[in-house]
């Protein structure tokens, strides 16, 4: 069975976790010899060195059945390409190919209009669609939440994307709603890494019984790590990802002050990512002047610490130095890789309750849950977990160890077989 | 000035004792700068020309005041009163080459009418009548006069002359009723035709009107203003579809059961939405389109979709580029040569199938009804919000009391009404099949000969709004009605072309071309959603039956 993977950019171009778990699926079916795989990551301005001159599709640094499919003039409005010759090398791609199944991982810096052609152009092909977020449903960065007051979306309509983006009429987003299912009507099977994404999008119209859940796994870790504070008490919390405004590092700095306020500081926070240039200017700010603010205060008085961004291999070392991870995400957090990642060194989670936390953290069992975007809600979380006897122990006794790699394979081939 | 006070202004400043006064060329023009400007632009040979033609008639100084003595040149009270009503100003004039002559100002004459606007170029002169001209409010002059009664002092005009022209120094000449002057200098600059047919319809639609915009803009190109746009329009019309760029796109048939022409303007992407929605029916493949672009600027871009979409969607399209923008009427006629089939469906960019069979539907309508049903109809479109937003259309007359002196004493304009609009989606009175007045053309399927038969759209009008119900109006003349068919598709409206205030400009002018041309019939037999002319009503009987 020929599989090709459409993958929105190579995860060691331009990381991400879309391309991170399309990567390692990939990695997977080749392990597999019923199974021969192909990759088409795309790539852009990010990567100039690797357009070639005339060339549309190029192979990737030597590896086999890897290709770069050079990406440019991206119409966001639209999802689609705007560059007719990318649209035949597709084409000649498909052809030259003749996969059995395509498996897209995205339709950004694709064109989503990319779907109707591979039916069209392999009429019998099985096409797979797995959702990352929401953006077929919702334009603002189908994050789902609300430009108007930042609550949680449920239900896109052309008025209400209008509200949030009051740049276009209605009609436009009533014209980018059938242009979406339109070409979504190529799709076979949709999976998702977690099963309260299927409701979304079956709210919104796609047949449910097209959709399959299929986890997101991660390649096997060392050991589980042991707490390293020698007191017992459990006080340090992590933050791990984008600085930016989904990710609600906000409401952690709030929760942070108001514990402060009411005179508890025995606790550390220990502040993992980068990004913040993608955050809005207004959060950037904040947490800019809250960072900036903590670095003037006497060493002994300093509860945020902020780390700067890691690489993959130095997420050992960081998970070393804090007992608790905290999810404190204000959008619906799809599956939530650093949920995988801290159960994968034994570290609980205090995550947001909603989206992929609220669906894969057990409040109480292997976590804790607090109502999304409510800093009182998540102070009162990090107080219990600095001061509740055994609760840590309790929790971390809890975890499931989290989905392997092997197991995100078998389930794609499940669906790759299925007729 | 007038005549009076020129006489006395000469013979004031003659050197005593001397009646005729001695003649100088250098002192001429030192006293009248604007003779200066003619004669160096070659309007006159001489000063002394002007002053035989003109000068001594108009009373024109010819030699300078005594130096350190005020000499007076008719009763004070007199002059004041003379000088404050010729208060007046030339913004600007514009020429195009083709002979487009526009020119705006404004004058006081609150007391003394406007008779006419005289512009003398070199080697070419012009008149404007002032009953020809556009009388807008001036804010600015209002306040600079300070007579408390409101008065539109503003006045533009347009004139056409067909053929070529050049620009340059200009003196100009505001006539008023009792025979007062006032001489101006002015620089006229030339413009784009196109630019210049902006400049005008741009000026109809924003400027500052006494009483009801629409109302004033309407009664300003009643008559030759009116006119003289559409001759321009014509002009331009022509020169926009001659020779235009054609291309096909995708898998080509000898024929097809009908062809779809969408006229496309400012917004390129409706071409790949309707490809994409179009294309989800297998029973497309029976159908081309045929885009016709208004817009020269988006060619390339809508080169790349046509054959982006021939990669994806796979439709026939034929894509026929002009020039300039045609306006509706005449892009589509254009298209309709290109045409491979018996039946056009002239549609809009932003309608899409909302039946997503409609296709099989239409052709059902075809074979299923009596031919004199199907050869020109509609049909029911929707809002994107869900609700009815056409169902056939029907004529209003707006009327409105005019209280100028000299006007007419009543405007009477027609205005287009939807049947159903905003109406829920499934009223039936509103679905039936039956004949009706008109239909929007968003959507119009007509039998080709029967359009050829028609001489197809009006041409007239400018840039688009009410062809379609001349077209109707023209068929129901022929003796078919428009029918009402219930294939149901959306219809964004407005959408699908972007829309600037010139276009309002257009709409003005269009709306009183098709008064001009429609209003008899429609007031007689038409006017009302429920209308007594008897082909509509014979037609009504019949579906009834």
């Amino acid at each position: 069975m020929k599989v090709l993977i459409v993958s929105l950019y190579h995860p060691e171009l331009v990381r991400g976790g879309a391309q991170q778990v399309a990567y390692e699926l990939f990695e997977g079916l080749r392990q597999r010899e019923d199974v021969e795989p192909y990759l088409l990551a795309s790539a852009d301005h990010n990567s100039p060195a690797l357009f070639k001159s005339g060339a549309r599709i190029t192979g990737f640094d030597g590896r086999p059945n890897e290709f770069l499919f050079l990406t440019q003039e991206y119409d966001y409005a639209w999802e689609k390409g705007a560059n007719v010759l990318l649209v035949e090398a597709f084409k000649g791609f498909l052809e030259l190919i003749r996969p059995d199944v395509v498996h897209f991982h995205h339709f950004l810096t694709f064109g989503i209009d990319l779907l109707t052609l591979t039916r069209r152009v392999l009429p019998e092909v099985k096409i797979v669609f797995t959702a990352h977020e929401f953006l077929a449903i919702c334009p603002a960065n189908g994050h789902m939440v609300r430009r108007t007051d930042a609550s949680l979306c449920t239900r896109a309509s052309a008025v209400r994307c209008h509200q949030c983006m009051p740049e276009r009429p209605p009609e436009h987003y009533f014209m980018r709603d059938m242009w979406m299912r339109r070409h979504l009507e190529a799709v076979d099977v949709f999976t998702t890494p977690s099963h309260f994404m299927i409701s979304h999008y079956t709210n919104w119209g796609l047949d449910e019984s097209k959709f399959v859940h299929v986890t997101n796994g991660m390649r096997a870790r060392g050991v589980t790590l042991p707490a390293a504070s020698k007191t017992g008490a459990r006080k340090r919390f992590g933050f791990f990802g984008q600085m930016v405004d989904a990710k609600g590092l906000h409401v952690l700095l709030e929760a942070v002050a108001l514990l402060r306020v009411g005179g508890f500081t025995d606790f550390t926070v220990e502040i993992n990512g980068d990004n913040i240039h993608f955050a809005t200017p207004k959060r950037r700010a904040e947490i800019e002047a809250f960072l900036a603010a903590e670095a003037e205060l006497p060493l002994a008085e300093r509860n945020v610490l902020f780390n700067g961004s890691y690489h993959p291999d130095q997420l050992r070392a960081r998970m070393a130095r804090v007992d608790w991870v905290v999810v404190p995400s204000v959008w619906w957090e799809i599956f939530c890789l650093v949920i995988s990642e801290a159960w994968s060194f034994g570290r609980p989670v205090i995550a947001s309750n909603a989206g992929g936390p609220a669906e894969r953290v057990r409040d109480g069992v292997d976590g804790m849950l607090f109502e999304l975007g409510d800093a009182r809600a998540l102070a009162d979380a990090m107080y219990r977990a600095c001061t509740e006897d055994g609760l840590w122990d309790s929790l971390a006794a809890g975890i499931t160890p989290p989905a392997r790699q092997e197991e995100m394979v078998e389930g794609f081939v499940g669906v790759y077989e299925t007729s | 000035m007038s005549n009076l006070l020129a006489v006395q202004q000469a013979e004031a400043f003659a050197p005593q004792g001397q009646k005729a006064p001695v003649f100088d060329e250098e002192v001429y023009l030192r006293l009248n700068p604007d003779v200066m400007l003619a004669v160096a632009s070659g309007v006159f040979s001489s000063g002394r020309e002007h002053y035989e033609r003109y000068g001594r008639t108009e009373g024109r100084p010819v030699v300078a005041p005594p130096r350190g003595r005020v000499v007076l040149t008719g009763m004070p009270e007199v002059a004041a009163k003379q000088g404050h009503d010729l208060a007046g100003a030339l913004d600007a004039i514009r020429v195009s080459s083709t002979g487009g002559i526009y020119v705006v100002g404004w004058v006081n004459d609150a007391q003394d009418r406007l008779d006419s606007v005289e512009l003398r170029f070199a080697g070419w002169a012009v008149t404007f009548d002032a009953a020809a001209m556009a009388r807008v409010r001036r804010p600015d002059a209002e306040a600079a006069i300070g007579n408390g009664t409101p008065h539109a002092y503003g006045f533009w005009g347009f004139l056409y002359a067909a053929q070529r022209l050049t620009a340059g120094a200009c003196n100009v000449v505001l006539r008023l009723k009792s025979g007062a002057e006032l001489t101006l200098s002015a620089h006229a600059e030339m413009a784009e035709d196109q630019d210049l047919r902006n400049i005008a319809l741009g000026q109809l639609a924003q400027a500052p009107y006494l009483g009801n915009a629409y109302f004033a803009a309407t009664a300003a190109v009643d008559g030759e203003l009116g006119d003289q746009l559409l001759d321009f329009n014509r002009m331009l019309t022509r020169r926009a579809v001659n020779a235009p760029y054609v291309e096909r796109f995708g898998l080509r048939r000898e024929n097809y059961k009908a062809s779809i022409i969408v006229c496309l303007y400012g917004k390129p992407e409706y071409l790949f939405l309707q490809q994409a929605m179009f294309s989800r029916h297998p029973a497309m493949r029976d159908y081309e389109f045929i885009y016709v672009s208004n817009s020269p600027e988006m060619a390339e871009t809508l080169l790349r979709e046509a054959r982006r979409c021939a990669l994806i969607y796979g439709l026939s399209v034929t894509l026929v580029l002009l020039s300039g923008n045609a306006g509706f009427g005449a892009a589509n006629n254009v298209a309709a040569q290109h045409a491979a089939s018996p039946r056009l469906i002239i549609m809009n960019p932003d309608v899409f199938p909302y039946d997503q069979d409609w296709a099989v539907k239409h052709e059902a309508v075809l074979e299923g009804m009596l031919e004199a049903q199907t050869r020109l109809f509609g049909v029911p479109l929707y809002y994107d919000d869900g609700s009815l937003m056409h169902a056939g259309m029907y004529f209003e007359a707006d009327a409105m009391p005019s209280l100028t002196p000299g006007r007419r004493p009543e405007t009477s304009i027609l205005r287009v009404e939807h049947y159903g609009k905003g109406a829920p989606p499934e009223t039936a009175r509103f679905l039936r099949p039956r004949p009706v007045p008109a239909v929007t053309g968003a959507f119009i399927s007509v039998a080709r000969d029967w359009f050829e038969q028609l001489d197809g759209f009006t041409e007239d009008y400018i840039f688009g709004h009410y062809e379609d119900a001349d077209l109707c109006l023209k068929s129901l003349e022929a003796g078919c009605a428009a029918w009402l068919h219930d294939v149901r598709l959306w219809h964004l409206e407005g959408k699908g072309s972007i829309r600037k205030p010139v276009h309002e400009g257009g709409s003005a002018v269009n709306r009183w071309l098709f008064t001009k041309t429609w209003g008899e019939l429609v007031c007689a037999e038409l006017l009302g959603p429920v209308p007594e002319h008897p082909a509509l009503r014979a037609a009504a009987e019949e579906a009834l039956a």
